[in-house]
């Protein structure tokens, strides 16, 4: 008897595990909007639907770090359009150009420091001599139903790493929230900072 | 001293007009010859291989057609807008329809002691469960991106949406579901005894081991026979409502709708009337060749194919009075547009439609006022068609005339299906009779237990008094309980 | 407009495309963020540009001669919509149809991409500008040394401003004569008429001073003139209600003009002059009955009303034998009756069409290169191989001219005959200016980067100059745009002041050159004289213009505003002719002149004279591109060769016809279901009578109250429950219920506002040029082109199959209904814009599964494409039927049905979804324009201001019909307008659907004697 009802149980039991995992796969069930994880290489990414803790390799390292950090440099110095558009803005060549034209892959020792040479701004000078832009690989991505702006977000005093995460201290920069609808709502509604509310119904996104 | 008398000659000539009489089976002497018979109708024929392939064939030219269709998006069919329901919900609620009658048979004729359901019910419970199986897939199939259809079904989602549960398309969900189940359970659980007697009758090894799995080592002891007939109590009464629930709740699709023609309170009754009319229909289509193929005439008799054809009357006439109630509203309610819409139905583009309906639902079935006709296999199974065919159209004639000729002038329109949707209607009879073909070769199609139930018992003993052959009418020794010499 | 368009505009555009498939995959594989993307930064970051934000350039609409202002709506160095430009005089804001196609011109998948040389083989094969332009060179230097440069022919296309001048300047220098400036679709005898009586091409015709119009087949609202302005106009005057002009056509065919009169004349053709004659008193009523086919007391009447009323308006615009005697007599009339200064102002005329060569020039010039007298010749824009009728054998007589060179952008059956192919810029990549009207140029910039490896030809012509070491110092600016700023008047400054609004003052230089000798054109005709049993009439199409437009799929899909006929031609014929002759709608019927037959489906039409037949011209194409290649048949191909001798304007109505029953029978493809109201009272007229009856109270609206209705005093058209609640008006009834997002003191605030439209039926002229412009905006698919395969039987690659199957897809379509006239008697038009009610109690919200549609707290009803699973029970329960459906993959491009091959795609309007396959879409009340607008707002701290933004319908109809705003707030436009006594909503009574949008009912004036209802 017993046997006979494992021959039916466990093979069912076992259907509707995968049943579930596939759904909470789809849906992101299991996920939890701070869970990062970190350089899963440029195709890994988390469970769920969301490619959270993406972080593809760049044409160019460029380090967050040392030009926030070591040289304060503001966000909008060159995402120059997040306060002012739907999209952040992606440098121009150009724009990186404006120091580095100045500041080349080779620097010497200087105050204590031993001289190092920079692929990084090799590569960047490369690009500008052959007159080609940078093929940035796309980290944050949305899909095109979802309207995004990022100007209102920013004009209600959301900071940059609320969904971008502490980017400043990231040498690689990697998906850092999930970026699933329901992160979004969670903020929405409140959940995260009172002050940023937002109405939450389809038509703010979805049109 | 028990008074010893002959049968009653009536009685043993079984007329059909002696009210308990049709319950009888003179063709049956005994209890061996129950499952000797119906164990025999379990071996497979050519005739039988052959039905299966076609069917599975059909169902194959189904499928395919549909993977085209899902792969080109849904214009392949013969949409044409404002007409955005066709072919495939007609013959969704045609197929809900269809899954009605057994449950009227096995469980609400149970509940009212109609004997004649006894050798009948398996194979329109049996039905019942495969046209569920079959409604069940058009919801899905004609949807515009059907692998998103789980979002009909409520569960706890990272987007924290629910289904909109004011909408008549998710009680579907449940309401088919629920069918489903509730009439599954029920052919099983009917089913065990039977398991049981084929388990020891069956000579084929393997075929005795999987009826013995399905038996669930069921051991013919009074204490499973109490929980059984409880169990089948319970069961009868608890898909009794859902006999009426159900296809309330698949007319509310429409009822629930703004559309002309649509929006009535009458619907619930009158599709619950129709579906029975339909499954009824549909259980003479397929009961009458199996009583001619498996010899089993003896079993399902004149009798109560007579008896099925008066309620198959009834209901039939129940269907009509719903049609003349429609167009009396549809004329009393004094609405232009609905006035309109009632002219069109049966003299505008449709007309031939709708004549179809009425000719096939009201006029022909009017013949079984004839007693020759209701014991004559050969009209009934014509006729049968025929109701099929009629009930078909009737949906058809609610829904498409209905879209194609609404409150906007400008966008009324015409519909002609394409072949996309023959073929998966095609495809809709050839799953459905695959179900059916592979369940008649390895379940027993007449309830080997309920027959021997009604199949007078051996006496013990001879009768004293000589010349009285045992299987008489007479009850009052007491008959040896099924299975106790095992 | 950017040197350099970012890559990243276009992999915003090709990826939106991608997007119906994306949502698909996404569904498919759980995941559509798993291909790799790239984000391409510019080189250079152009200073004037914000990536997503549009950029408005001004420019000069160069679809037809009238030279309207239009905004550059440029993204991403990418323009993608066109809009009426505010401070234009013409257009004041409006644009019609042809004007908003011209994306899909410039974005055309069948322009050539570079230039094109004919190989030894005798096919073009593409080729480098160098060698074309070495070619074209030494064909010159040929020509010159040959000494027969006078004789070198220049056909353009016209168009008013500099051009005309510099090209004259150019081709003096080679020695060559004048170009001709050809526009088919000109009124040559009107024009001439026109100089002859005011002085001027084009006076400006002030519909609204009118208090009586009388049209003798003017199609001002068609093709005729300036159409925008004289719509503005004329809409105008309607606006005034009940001292607003009644509105008399003259004509054997309603045509869209026609409809829109309070009375329809029906004569046979060529009758119109004795007519005239008749009304002015120098003709009998008697003959001008006889020959007209009209009732004496028809007559009668209308001249006793037109000269009891002042100041009357009388218009003529027919294309017959006799056209310019016939304006100079309506002129006279005019003069008579003290119109011209008040309602035909000669001092304010449009100057677009000066300049325009007579049919009878081209013609001329035509017959020169038949008789090989054409050592070279160069066409630009013009398409006489298409556009002239058959009868003068362009194409025969192209084969006589040595050397060919074609500057059209398209593959047009004119440039498929050219020897040397050197495609000109669109005019959205192109600098130029027009002259619409005295002292106002109208500059053209470009607003991109041009698409294809093209040139406008204007540089490539002082290119060649400069190479000419004789000529080169005549043309000393380095390209026509400096040139240009050279010869503006006040210089650089002016001309880039002018740049910001679109407009300048001053004059454009003239052109230097002499008035070419005026030819004798061979007078047509009298058309009773000619051959057949039915009179022909053959009319420019509305949309199609004259045949330019049917390379566009928008123009194609448009259905006509009259007919409602899209991706076909059609022959009308009257009802009672047709029950005669046997016919029935959909028939093929032959008509045959003396210069040969086409076989059209018949429409059996109210509106035309039971003597007459007509074919709108236009289609018939047999180059020119996927859209317009043999679709419809051209009915040039019958004309005969005849002129009005007077002005050398071309006779289209010149002929009788037989017409015959082929017994062939194919479906017309149509977007009309009833053309009947039965009564259901969606489009409403008021009689004048009734209007007065109304404003005095003496009959009330009806409004039924209903349980549960908040106070009617609250926005009267808008009572709806979630409205109220939106206003707080029922929150106290509703007890303990949460209201959410819903209630008026949510924290959101969403639920303050109610987006609201009217539609002003009295205005509405049925242009449908809000059709095409929700097209644009809302990346509406067109469905219907013959590639788009229906893979159904018997629609096998037919044009217009998917619309046979009614499944366009336009958001907002023209209902045109018929009033009256079963008798055969006058009828009446109705037209009405019918789109997503946004009802507040939407029978479309409970019933889906999903929530793909609800209702938004600010009164929009949205359809959320993403979430929708494609039950269509939405649309089932949508008594407006007003849900479109995606029955293929319109967006993929892997697709046969892919409704933007390459590079159509570039004109998907970035802020909208392309919507995938198997999911409802509808009108969403541009639902992106309102999300743009608060955030405009929310970064400029403030609120969004009263009328700040409109709908793309809104903003674009001339007739300024449709007001779009928020009904909550009386300071918008739209919410006083909602309280108009004339406004209805259409099937409340029955439904008590709650409609968001008002229709105004249309006023119209019955004939003084008898004042019978509407």
């Amino acid at each position: 008897m017993t046997k006979r009802r494992k021959r039916v149980v466990v093979p069912g039991l076992a259907a509707l595990a995968v049943v579930a995992v596939l759904l909470s796969a789809y849906t992101g069930a299991t996920q939890q909007p701070d869970t990062v994880i970190k350089d899963r290489g440029s195709w890994g990414y988390s469970a769920g639907s969301s490619p959270q803790g993406r972080s593809p390799i760049q044409p160019i390292a460029f380090p967050h770090p040392t030009h926030v950090q070591t040289l304060g440099m503001n966000c909008l110095y060159c995402h120059f359009s997040a306060n002012k558009s739907p999209d952040p803005g992606m440098p121009a060549v150009g724009t990186c150009m404006g120091c580095h034209l100045v500041i080349g892959p080779n620097r010497p020792a200087m105050n204590g420091r031993p001289a190092r040479k920079s692929e990084g701004i090799a590569t960047l000078q490369k690009y500008w001599a052959q007159k080609k832009p940078v093929p940035w690989v796309r980290i944050h991505h949305v899909p095109d139903y979802v309207n995004f702006a990022h100007m209102p977000h920013i004009n209600a005093g959301v900071t940059c790493q609320t969904c971008h995460g502490q980017v400043q201290q990231m040498n690689r920069v990697y998906q850092y929230a999930s970026l699933n609808m329901g992160w979004c709502i969670n903020c929405h509604v409140g959940n995260v900072n009172p002050k940023w509310k937002a109405r939450y119904d389809c038509s703010v996104c979805h049109y | 001293m028990a008074t010893v008398t002959r049968p009653d000659e009536d009685v043993l000539r079984l007329g059909p007009n002696i009210p308990h009489a049709n319950i009888q089976l003179p063709g049956v002497a005994e209890y061996e010859q129950v499952t000797r018979e119906i164990q025999r109708t379990l071996y497979p024929t050519k005739l039988w291989f052959a039905g299966l392939s076609f069917a599975i064939l059909c169902m194959l030219i189904g499928a395919a057609t549909w993977a085209w269709q899902v792969y080109m998006g849904l214009g392949v069919a013969g949409y044409s807008p404002p007409v955005m329901w066709g072919v495939y919900i007609v013959t969704f609620v045609f197929w809900v329809g269809i899954g009605h009658a057994g449950t009227l048979i096995s469980a609400i004729l149970y509940l009212f002691r109609a004997g004649f359901r006894t050798t009948i019910y398996r194979c329109a419970e049996a039905m019942t469960v495969f046209a569920i199986m079959t409604a069940g897939l058009f919801p899905i199939l004609h949807l515009g991106r059907p692998w998103k259809f789980f979002w009909l079904i409520p569960y706890p989602s990272w987007r924290l949406i629910w289904p909109q549960f004011k909408s008549p398309l998710v009680w579907d969900v449940f309401a088919i579901l629920t069918y489903l189940t509730v009439s599954s359970t029920f052919l099983y659980i009917g089913l065990l005894p039977d398991f049981a007697a084929l388990r020891d009758a069956e000579p084929r090894p393997l075929r005795k081991h999987i009826y013995g799995v399905l038996s669930l080592g069921w051991r013919n002891s009074e204490l499973e026979w109490r929980h059984f007939a409880r169990a089948y109590l319970f069961l009868a009464a608890f898909s009794t409502p859902l006999v009426l629930s159900v296809h309330s709740t698949v007319s509310f699709d429409f009822a629930m709708a703004d559309t002309p023609g649509w929006h009535a309170t009458l619907f619930a009754p009158y599709f619950v009337a129709g579906a029975i009319f339909s499954g009824i229909g549909m259980v003479f289509t397929i009961i009458i060749p199996i009583r001619r193929w498996f010899h089993l005439k003896h079993y399902v008799t004149l009798n109560h194919l007579d008896a099925a054809a008066k309620l198959c009357l009834f209901t039939s006439l129940v269907v009509g009075t719903a049609y003349l109630t429609e167009f009396f509203i549809g004329w009393i309610g004094g609405n232009s547009i609905e006035q309109s819409y009632w002219w069109n139905r049966v003299f505008g583009q449709w007309w031939w439609a709708a004549w179809v309906m009425l000719t096939c639902n009201c006029v022909l079935p009017l013949t079984l006022f004839v007693q020759k006709l209701r014991r004559n296999t050969t009209w009934l199974f014509t006729l049968s068609i025929f109701i099929n065919l009629g009930m078909w159209f009737e949906r058809f004639v609610i829904f498409d005339p209905s879209l194609s000729h609404e409150f906007e002038p400008w966008q009324w329109t015409r519909y002609a299906p394409t072949y996309v949707d023959w073929a998966i209607l095609l495809g809709s009879f050839g799953w459905f009779t695959m179900w059916f073909m592979l369940f008649i070769k390895n379940f027993p199609v007449v309830a080997i237990s309920e027959v021997k139930e009604i199949v007078p018992p051996r006496l013990r003993t001879p009768h004293p008094v000589e010349g009285i052959e045992v299987t008489g009418m007479h009850l009052e020794f007491e008959p040896e309980t099924p299975g106790e010499r095992d | 407009m950017s040197e350099n368009p970012t890559p990243s505009g276009v992999r915003r555009r090709e990826f939106l495309k991608i997007l119906g498939a994306g949502g698909v995959a996404t569904a498919a594989i759980g995941c559509s963020s798993d291909r790799v993307e790239k984000l391409i930064p510019y080189l250079n970051h152009p200073d004037e540009t914000v990536p997503m934000v549009s950029n408005y350039y001004a420019s000069t609409c160069r679809e037809c001669s009238a030279g309207c202002g239009v905004l550059l709506e440029t993204r991403d160095g990418r323009t993608f919509k066109l809009e009426g430009n505010p401070d234009h005089p013409l257009n004041r804001g409006a644009l019609c149809a042809r004007g908003q196609a011209a994306v899909q011109g410039l974005y055309n998948p069948d322009r050539y991409r570079g230039p094109m040389m004919r190989n030894a083989s005798g096919r073009l094969v593409p080729t480098t500008w160098d060698a074309a332009l070495k070619l074209l060179a030494q064909k010159l230097g040929a020509v010159q040394g040959s000494g027969r440069a006078g004789s070198a022919l220049f056909l353009n296309r016209h168009e008013s401003g500099s051009f005309p001048a510099f090209l004259d300047e150019w081709l003096a220098a080679y020695g060559m004569p004048a170009h001709l400036s050809v526009d088919p679709l000109a009124d040559n005898a009107v024009i001439a008429a026109n100089r002859q009586s005011y002085g001027v091409s084009w006076p400006w015709l002030a519909f609204s001073a009118a208090r009586l119009i009388v049209s003798i087949g003017a199609d001002f609202l068609d093709a005729w003139g300036a159409n925008v302005p004289q719509q503005l106009e004329f809409a105008d005057a309607r606006a005034r209600l009940a001292d607003a002009p009644r509105f008399v056509y003259v004509g054997p065919r309603r045509s869209l003009t026609g409809c829109n009169a309070d009375q329809w004349i029906a004569c046979r053709p060529g009758s119109e002059l004795a007519i005239a004659n008749a009304l002015s008193g120098r003709g009998s009523l008697d003959d001008a009955a006889t020959a007209s086919d009209v009732p004496v007391a028809t007559l009668q009447a209308l001249k006793a009303e037109l000269t009891g009323t002042r100041p009357p308006l009388v218009l003529s615009g027919v294309a017959a034998g006799d056209a310019m005697e016939l304006a100079l007599v309506v002129n006279e009339l005019n003069k008579q009756l003290g119109a011209v200064g008040t309602t035909v102002l000669p001092d304010r005329a449009i100057t677009s069409f000066d300049g325009i060569a007579t049919d009878a020039d081209v013609n001329a010039a035509i017959d020169a290169m038949r008789a090989g007298q054409v050592p070279l010749l160069m066409i630009r824009g013009a398409n006489p191989v298409f556009t002239t009728p058959r009868y003068v054998a362009v194409a025969d007589a192209l084969k006589k001219v040595p050397f060919k060179v074609s500057f059209s952008s398209y593959p047009d059956e004119t440039a498929e005959l050219c020897d040397l192919v050197l495609p000109d810029h669109h005019a959205i990549e192109s600098w130029g200016d027009a002259q619409p009207m005295a002292n106002v140029i109208s500059v053209q910039q470009p607003g991109m980067a041009p698409v294809y490896d093209t040139r406008q030809t204007a540089d490539v012509l002082i290119t060649l100059a400069k190479a000419n070491p004789g000529i080169a110092s005549k043309f000393a600016a380095p390209n026509y745009m400096r040139w240009l700023i050279d010869r503006y008047p006040g210089g650089s400054t002016a001309f880039t002041l002018a740049l910001e609004k679109g407009v300048g003052t001053g004059a454009v230089a003239a052109s230097p050159a002499p008035r070419r000798p005026a030819v004798t054109p061979k007078a047509a005709t009298p058309i009773g004289q000619t051959a057949g049993d039915m009179y022909l009439v053959v009319y420019p199409s509305a949309a199609l213009g004259d045949g330019s437009g049917a390379n566009k799929p928008w123009l194609q899909e448009f259905p006509d505003p009259v007919t409602k006929i899209c991706w076909q031609s059609w022959v009308e014929i009257n009802q009672q002719t047709a029950v005669k002759l046997g016919v029935d709608t959909g028939d093929i019927l032959r008509v045959e002149t003396a210069q040969g037959a086409v076989e059209a489906p018949a429409y059996v039409f109210m509106g035309i004279h039971k003597d007459t037949v007509a074919i709108p011209f236009g289609l018939g194409h047999t180059a020119y591109g996927r859209y317009a290649a043999g679709i419809g048949v051209n009915p040039g191909d019958v004309l005969p060769a005849g002129f009005d001798a007077k002005s050398g304007a071309f006779a289209w109505t010149a002929t009788k016809a037989t017409v015959t029953k082929t017994g062939a029978y194919t479906p017309i493809v149509t977007t009309e279901g009833s053309a009947r109201q039965h009564g259901r009272g969606i489009a409403q007229a008021l009689t004048v009578q009734e209007l007065a009856d109304l404003a005095a109270g003496r009959e009330k609206e009806k409004v039924e109250a209903m349980p549960g209705m908040p106070n009617t005093e609250y926005l009267p058209g808008l009572r709806s429950p979630m409205a109220a609640d939106a206003q707080g008006v029922v929150s106290s009834d509703i007890k303990h219920k949460e209201q959410g997002m819903y209630s008026p003191d949510h924290w959101s605030g969403m639920a303050k506002r109610r987006w609201a439209m009217t539609v002003d039926l009295a205005r509405c002229t049925g242009c449908q040029a809000c059709v095409t412009a929700c097209y644009a905006e809302n990346n509406i698919p067109t469905v219907a082109a013959p590639y788009q395969e229906v893979h159904t039987a018997f629609l096998h690659g037919v044009a217009g199959g998917n619309i046979l199957k009614g499944r366009e897809m336009n958001w907002i379509r023209l209902e045109r209904y018929w009033e009256g006239g079963e008798d055969g008697g006058d009828f009446e038009a109705r037209f009405v814009p019918m789109l997503c009610q946004h009802c507040g109690n939407a029978p479309c919200e409970p019933v889906c599964p999903v929530y793909a549609t609800y209702h938004s707290p600010d009164g929009l009803n949205v359809q959320v494409y993403n979430r929708c699973v494609g039950t269509r029970y939405c649309s089932n329960n949508c008594p407006y039927k007003v849900r479109y459906f995606n029955w293929f993959g319109y967006g993929e491009p892997a697709r046969p049905q892919y409704a933007w091959p390459e590079r159509l795609s570039w004109q998907l309007n970035p802020d909208v979804t392309v919507r995938g396959k198997g999911v409802m879409e509808k009108c969403s009340f541009c639902v992106q324009r309102i999300r743009e607008a608060e955030h405009r707002a929310k970064a400029e701290g403030r609120a969004v201001r009263p009328d700040e933004f409109t709908t793309s319908c809104a903003q674009a109809c001339p007739s300024r019909a449709i007001t779009f705003g928020d009904a909550a707030d009386n300071d918008w436009t739209v919410a006083k307008l909602a309280l108009d006594q004339r406004g209805y909503h259409v099937f409340q009574e029955q439904l008590n659907t709650f409609p968001a949008v008002v229709y105004l009912k249309k006023v119209n004036h019955p004939a003084p004697a008898a004042s019978a209802g509407a």
